[in-house]
């Protein structure tokens, strides 16, 4: 437990000397406040830059603020996971790429402790970040749209998400504990894109999936979800995250040997 | 005296490639030795070996003392160490204080007197980033002996110093070896030679010399004593002995054991107590050894 703490405050040392606790937050606070404006004054946008043909007229389908949260975890789908894999895909694979955690692994560390202060860092930062660009979002959804999600709704959709983003940054994490920096990055965004575009073609055939929390989640915003697929889902992701933190203290430990020294 | 690491039949082997092959060898408590031999000799394997960072293929590593976790009473100093380059000096020996099992008030102070002893008493609350190449070499030998271990490994500890850098090192050193046993690589002799009490000689990842300095010196070099005459006839009495290299009119000239007695010296010193006016022991150079050994067949 004492070494969960050095190993934390380090971390959160690294994140705000890093300024990774800033621009990462910043990315998603920024999608959050461009949907809703966007999707509000799109007309105007359209007829202001559009070229469109004299006379012509079309008409967009009215927006509610459900829709513009889906939209723009669409976005954070792409964007956003991106963003993270990015933010986190060095650091087990870069301490020892550049020989910084040789001075750590000489010594009689716990690799639990070394791996779970970096999960802690990561997950808290990545959750807070999606939290803070949802939030970003919700002022202006407030003010520009009348149909606005109820309160407990939105924090049942706050809570599932974040499932689906420890999933992710443990899926960064335990790659970047199994392979170089390079090599964790395709890793992980090949298993997060693949497995959406699996669950895009085939996905009606299964419902317990981590790929799966996204609409689950969303499902609260329009209408409220299938509880027991959730529960699946969430029971499987939960499952899978338990046994990448494994992994990735067990190739913490074994790969500690590849440290630059 | 005890020994602190013992050392059994150490092999390190990689794919088709046996980089440390069979080492034996001990160090007592309280010695400094050192680890010599030619760029990929398998030295710094050997180390890494020993600090816990390599799994060996085979043979046996036992520290003496307590069942704990080895780690605890090792620091490692690598031959390039690198740092987080965003942590301040004193943040990081608090981090290498704390992983190393220090706790509580001690460890302020023990960072403090620490890096005030390896002279970066002043440079505490500095980035790390900026630091020079002899002031991370010193901030690397700080988070080694933070803990006061019981073995130090040091990698080239003083390779990338200027000349008065490595200076005050070795003095450090030597300091440090009145507690701690030293295991040290280096390629610089003339350190290895001021502060060794045990030479391990590598080559290909094989130990083909081991043993204390006089001992090895003695195998390999032909110790004797320089005397200077003042007379130069003088010296031309002790037929057999080679003009010293030093001296420009041959006057000094080197006397080994088996080409004149020593009692025959001294008898000439008391019948001509002003003809001799220095006499001193001289040995060998390591550096020359080091090419007798890397180079024996």
């Amino acid at each position: 437990m004492k070494q969960f703490g050095l190993f934390l405050g380090k971390e959160w040392r690294e994140q705000a000397r890093s300024f990774k606790l800033v621009w990462v937050p910043l990315v998603f606070i920024f999608f959050g406040a461009l949907e809703p404006l966007t999707y509000h004054f799109l007309p105007q946008i359209l007829e202001s830059v559009g070229n469109m043909p004299e006379g012509s007229e079309f008409t967009l389908p009215e927006m509610t603020g459900a829709d513009v949260y889906a939209s723009l975890t669409g976005q954070y789908q792409t964007v956003g996971l991106l963003v993270l894999v990015l933010a986190f895909m060095g650091s087990l694979s870069g301490e020892r790429k550049s020989g910084t955690g040789t001075l750590l692994y000489v010594r009689p560390i716990s690799y639990a402790a070394y791996y779970m202060s970096k999960w802690t860092a990561a997950v808290l930062l990545a959750a807070a970040s999606l939290w803070l660009g949802y939030g970003m979002a919700a002022t202006y959804i407030v003010q520009l749209y009348d149909d606005m999600p109820g309160f407990s709704d939105l924090i049942l959709f706050l809570l599932v998400m974040a499932v689906w983003i420890i999933f992710v940054v443990t899926l960064t994490l335990t790659a970047s504990a199994a392979l170089p920096t390079g090599g964790a990055a395709g890793a992980a965004l090949g298993i997060l894109f693949i497995g959406m575009m699996i669950d895009g073609l085939v996905g009606t055939y299964w419902t317990w999936s981590p790929w799966k929390l996204q609409s689950y989640g969303l499902a609260y915003l329009m209408g409220g979800p299938d509880t027991g697929d959730l529960a699946g889902a969430l029971a499987v992701t939960s499952v899978l995250i338990a046994v990448l933190v494994m992994c990735g203290i067990l190739m913490a430990r074994r790969n500690a040997a590849k440290a630059r020294v | 005296m005890n020994a602190v690491l013992e050392v059994s039949a150490l092999t390190k082997q990689y794919d088709g490639f046996r980089a440390v092959d069979g080492l034996t060898f001990s160090l007592a408590e309280q010695t400094a030795t050192a680890l010599i031999g030619p760029n990929g000799s398998g030295k710094t394997t050997t180390l890494s070996m020993l600090a816990g960072l390599l799994r060996q293929s085979s043979g046996t590593i036992r520290f003496s003392g307590s069942g704990k976790d080895p780690r605890s009473a090792i620091g490692f100093l690598p031959q390039y160490p690198k740092f987080f380059p965003w942590m301040t000096a004193i943040e990081y020996m608090e981090l290498a204080a704390g992983l190393s099992g220090l706790g509580g008030r001690e460890v302020r102070t023990a960072c403090e007197k620490t890096l005030g002893f390896v002279g970066l008493g002043e440079a505490g609350k500095k980035r790390i980033g900026g630091f020079s190449g002899g002031m991370k070499q010193r901030l690397g030998l700080a988070q080694a002996i933070i803990h006061r271990p019981a073995l130090l490994l040091l990698d080239e500890p003083v390779s990338a110093l200027d000349p008065a850098g490595r200076r005050e090192v070795m003095e450090m050193l030597k300091e440090l070896g009145e507690s701690s046993t030293i295991l040290y690589s280096t390629h610089i002799l003339n350190d290895a030679e001021e502060m060794t009490d045990q030479l391990l000689f590598l080559r290909n990842g094989k130990l083909i010399e081991q043993g204390p300095l006089r001992e090895v010196r003695e195998k390999y070099g032909d110790s004797g004593y320089r005397v200077l005459f003042r007379d130069p006839e003088a010296a031309e009495r002790f037929a057999g002995a080679a003009p010293w290299a030093g001296s420009a009119d041959g006057s000094a000239v080197m006397i080994s054991g088996e080409e004149v007695s020593m009692q025959e010296l001294l008898r000439y010193a008391s019948e001509h107590p002003e003809g001799i006016t220095d006499i001193g022991r001289s040995s060998v150079r390591l550096e020359e050894i080091f090419m007798k050994v890397v180079e024996k067949p």
